[in-house]
């Protein structure tokens, strides 16, 4: 149940309260955004709302990552071994990854630059939206949330900083992820390894390509839960103001022009 | 009747609405209940965005870009190094938030100079509730219980 019925009298929205969190459309920097689909394609998009599409290219890097060895070659790359970087790439799937990485980027680029006009336009036809949203399988609405918990949560478990502010798509999506990301590094065990102090067998334990997936996925996490706790606030403040400007400003009020008692 | 008025002011947060319905609960009109939202002054921002408010300007965007980008870098590295990839990746991170929280605050603090005169807690909205003198204490009580900033009765 919602409070509010869409008759599609808007032209646009700019936000909408849902069953599986709170989708809003805000001014963003286009290069942040870049950014995020650069450190991991499909980031950019998941950032945007746009989860089809961040999804899609998530699963597309996790694999053809895998096969081509990039992350291995990457690894290399930086150790400044290049002859071992070039080796170990596999040509049979490698080209097919640079279209789709450079796609990631310059979409998330143009989905951002326009979304913001969009939402300068939307913000100005001040439309309802619904802002309440109530059913068998969840709870969602607008209030505030601290955004140093999500930070912190986030940093606990990538995902639960999206859990506390409800944003359902996004948390589950990068909580399996993570938790195939440690698993198939070792990830947890070289953390154990590294608790005993035992640094050498750590490093031995870890497999490189699938580890040097997680500091973008925390990254991610962290930035994500954080922007978005910024501005469903800022949402549910303009949401208030807005209610208290159309209900609690009768006509008829008159000010007393008194003298102030105790 | 004498007829009194209450000035507030309050935050932004769920806690006026309940304050507004506890009123009317108790028989103000809705039409006795004036809501003034103020505009918040444009260069009155603050570096972290809190619970109470946020401006946009957020500080975290470049540090945790770089963060990520030189965990990534000194994982990699670390592979070789005695410390290992997680302890060279934790490093690159913090190292990387640093630098790049550091670049943010000198644009916010030095190339763009805003003033950041207010401190604490700041009036966002003014509520005038119109009532009964019999009222007014009632009035004033449920204002401060549900944090007013402060309260003004004029007669």
């Amino acid at each position: 149940m919602d409070n509010y019925t869409n008759d599609n009298t808007a032209r646009r929205y700019k936000a909408h309260v849902s069953i599986l969190g709170t989708t809003q459309l805000h001014l963003r920097n286009p290069y942040i955004i870049a950014w995020w689909s650069a450190a991991f394609p499909g980031f950019g998009h998941l950032l945007l709302s746009k989860y089809l599409r961040g999804y899609a290219l998530f699963i597309w890097e996790v694999v053809v990552n895998v096969k081509a060895h990039v992350n291995s070659s990457m690894i290399y790359s930086f150790q400044g071994n290049i002859d071992m970087a070039k080796e170990v790439l596999d040509t049979r799937w490698l080209l097919m990854y640079i279209p789709v990485y450079l796609f990631g980027i310059w979409d998330s680029y143009r989905t951002t630059v326009d979304l913001n006009k969009v939402y300068l336009l939307a913000e100005r036809e001040e439309h309802r939206f619904n802002s309440f949203s109530i059913g068998a399988l969840e709870i969602n609405y607008l209030d505030k949330r601290n955004p140093f918990l999500s930070v912190m949560w986030s940093f606990f478990i990538p995902g639960l900083g999206q859990l506390y502010i409800h944003r359902i798509l996004t948390a589950v999506f990068t909580i399996i992820w993570l938790v195939a990301f440690y698993y198939y590094s070792h990830a947890q065990e070289a953390v154990v390894l590294l608790f005993l102090g035992k640094v050498k067998e750590a490093t031995s334990v870890l497999k490189p390509e699938w580890f040097l997936f997680i500091p973008s996925h925390y990254g991610f996490a962290i930035y994500d839960s954080y922007i978005n706790t910024v501005e469903n606030n800022k949402l549910f403040e303009k949401e208030l103001r807005n209610h208290l400007t159309e209900n609690y400003q009768s006509e008829c009020f008159k000010i007393l022009k008194g003298q102030k008692v105790k | 009747m004498i007829h009194l008025q209450l000035f507030s002011t309050f935050e932004t947060t769920e806690f006026l609405e309940i304050a507004i319905s506890t009123l009317e609960k108790k028989g103000i009109k809705k039409e006795s209940i004036f809501a003034v939202p103020l505009d918040n002054r444009k260069e009155d921002r603050k570096i972290f965005d809190t619970l109470h408010r946020s401006d946009g300007t957020s500080l975290i965007d470049i540090g945790m870009g770089l963060a990520t980008a030189l965990s990534v870098i000194g994982a990699s590295i670390g592979f070789k190094l005695s410390l290992g990839p997680i302890y060279w990746g934790l490093i690159g991170a913090f190292v990387g938030f640093v630098v790049g929280f550091a670049i943010r605050l000198f644009m916010e603090l030095v190339v763009k100079k805003k003033k950041r005169i207010l401190k604490g807690k700041h009036s966002e909205i003014i509520l005038i509730v119109d009532c009964e003198e019999i009222q007014a204490e009632l009035v004033e009580d449920i204002l401060w219980s549900h944090f007013a900033l402060g309260v003004a009765k004029v007669k």
